[in-house]
């Protein structure tokens, strides 16, 4: 499935909106609204506010966090509020 | 960083600055400016609206700003460049539309500094701007012909006969 991905060794700086899945093994810093689902690898880092149906972080994120779905993976990196609207 | 081949998608859209050192695949749009060390590809739904910078370049789609490759530009058919291109190789395939100022050759792609002494590279850029421009021009110089069907050349014949015929009456007076 066509997918946008964020690949190690680039770089975002602003406002990504999406539709679709997003995965983020780069940097990000702005802005990431996606429809589906967000993925944060290892190694990634995100300051940015982030909102998805679900966010996986597996790397360093640093921002607000608003999707149904949260998982953080042991390791990660996250310092941020989160609404996963309760 | 083989694993993840960087995509910006069909539906996703990017407003702001793109940078890196590996290959970029555009689907969707980049309201920015994109400056990658690697590849980056255009899709045919891609498009760009500020400046691209990469080693090669290929576009398929549009991009509105300056196109500089370290290594090469291919704009392929369905590409739509307003803005210069500059690098080391372009090519610019049937079905491309380009507006703006080409360069190609060494130094193009790195400096960006245009000698523009190439004029012949904006109407071969551009064939489908030329034609129109053309065409309402014999309209306008000849009436006789804006009924007949295309005929480029004989507007151009009928300027060489007013002007030897000028310059036989001068020789006369």
């Amino acid at each position: 499935m066509a997918s946008t991905v964020i690949g190690a060794g680039i770089t975002v700086e602003g406002e990504i909106t999406t539709d679709e899945d997003v995965v983020v093994a780069g940097t990000v810093r702005g802005k990431l609204t996606a429809k589906e689902g967000v993925t944060i690898e290892h190694g990634a880092t995100v300051e940015a506010d982030v909102a998805g149906a679900s966010l996986v972080v597996g790397g360093s994120l640093t921002g607000n966090v608003k999707a149904a779905r949260v998982t953080i993976a042991d390791g990660a990196q996250f310092k941020g509020n989160v609404d996963m609207d309760v | 960083m083989a694993a993840h081949p960087s995509v910006i998608g069909r539906t996703t859209r990017v407003r702001g600055r793109v940078t890196g050192e590996v290959d970029l695949d555009v689907q969707g749009f980049v309201d920015g400016e994109i400056a990658v060390g690697g590849d980056v590809t255009i899709d045919a739904h891609g498009m760009v609206g500020g400046g691209v910078r990469g080693r090669r370049l290929v576009v398929r789609g549009a991009v509105k700003g300056d196109l500089h490759g370290e290594e090469a530009i291919a704009l392929e058919d369905g590409a739509r460049v307003v803005g210069d291109v500059r690098a080391p190789r372009v090519a610019i395939a049937p079905g491309a539309l380009v507006r703006g100022f080409v360069e190609t050759g060494e130094g193009s792609g790195a400096s960006g500094k245009a000698s523009r002494a190439q004029p012949a590279a904006r109407p071969a850029a551009a064939p489908p701007k030329v034609a129109p421009a053309a065409a309402k021009a014999h309209a306008g110089n000849s009436a006789a012909a804006a009924a007949g069907p295309r005929r480029p050349p004989p507007p151009v014949v009928p300027a060489l006969k007013k002007a030897k015929g000028q310059i036989a009456k001068k020789k006369e007076r």
